[in-house]
């Protein structure tokens, strides 16, 4: 058999692009959604808390602190996540210990 | 008019999942809850394709597995930065998957721009076998996966990087060799060394 098509039907086989099923590290999701949220972070609020909510989106719970704080506008666009421990483990450890619930970096970790 | 594919791109990839009618309609609003900076709905972006736009990253990258999490993060800070220009043509993980691909394209180039270490040459010019047995069809899907991306891992970078431009991304050797400012001989000259040494480890010559 020559080489042209040894190659060619092993790339056919083996092809990613009609899956792997391998599985993207936990870690790197943490670190993949907190890069995006800092990115949309920069360029102005984000969506507020209430409006999240309103959204059909649950809440973690000090997100839902934030939203009933009496803060304005302002404080509910912020991103809590950014001064949460939960982030940093999550981005540091595939089983991180946090365990409540509606926190995205909880959900990696299972999903 | 808007166009999803990726810039410089001939085309975006075939996703494994089909669009349906219902799914785009489930894309689009993730999409739209993206761009209105819903951060919770871009926790479900990341959920959703992650996965597969790394396993494509990580087969892609076999020989640089070390550079596998910073490419994919690339790919998912560009098509954030472009989601607004993403027109529903394709699904959205064929999107992504076509900005994924110029970016390891990136890589391969600039990669294969480098001159060989001469370790690389002298490995390849030992004797191969006269004969090789035939690709053997029965091997299944998972099984070929890995014992590729092994071997892919055990080769010489440039090697490791040049069959998965010529074989895997269906680059014709001319191209290969316009991008990375090669003659098309020396880039067949790689080619023919990395095919030699990829099948003798695939038959074990070299190792289990």
């Amino acid at each position: 058999m020559n080489d042209e098509r040894f190659f060619t039907r092993l790339a056919v086989k083996t092809d990613a692009m009609q899956g792997t099923g391998e599985r993207a590290p936990a870690r790197l999701k943490s670190r993949l959604y907190s890069a995006l949220v800092a990115e949309q972070a920069a360029s102005g609020p984000l969506l507020s808390l209430p409006a999240t909510k309103a959204a059909g989106r649950p809440l973690c719970v000090f997100e839902h602190l934030l939203q009933v704080v009496p803060a304005g506008e302002r404080v509910t666009s912020m991103n809590p996540c950014r001064v949460c421990h939960a982030r940093v483990l999550a981005e540091h450890f595939e089983s991180p210990p946090i365990y409540w619930p509606h926190c995205p970096y909880v959900a990696f970790r299972r999903g | 008019m808007q166009s999803d594919t990726p810039s410089g791109a001939e085309s975006v990839v075939s996703p494994a999942v089909p669009p349906g009618d219902a799914l785009a309609s489930e894309e689009g609003a993730l999409l739209a809850a993206v761009l209105k900076k819903d951060r919770k709905a871009t926790a479900e972006f990341v959920s959703r394709y992650a996965d597969p736009v790394y396993g494509y990253v990580s087969q892609r990258l076999a020989p640089r597995a070390d550079l596998t999490e910073d490419l994919v993060q690339e790919v998912f800070l560009v098509a954030l930065g472009k989601l607004d220009t993403f027109a529903g043509q394709s699904s959205v993980l064929g999107w992504l998957l076509g900005i994924a691909r110029h970016k390891v394209e990136d890589l391969y180039r600039a990669r294969l721009r480098e001159p060989e270490p001469l370790s690389a040459v002298e490995h390849a010019s030992r004797p191969g076998p006269v004969a090789l047995p035939d690709f053997d069809e029965r091997i299944d899907r998972a099984r070929a996966q890995e014992k590729t991306r092994r071997i892919l891992e055990r080769l010489p970078e440039a090697y490791g990087l040049a069959l998965l431009w010529r074989y895997w991304e269906k680059r014709s050797t001319k191209e290969m060799a316009a991008q990375t400012g090669k003659t098309e001989k020396a880039m067949e000259r790689l080619l023919s060394r990395a095919r030699a040494h990829f099948r003798r480890l695939w038959e074990g010559e070299l190792g289990p």
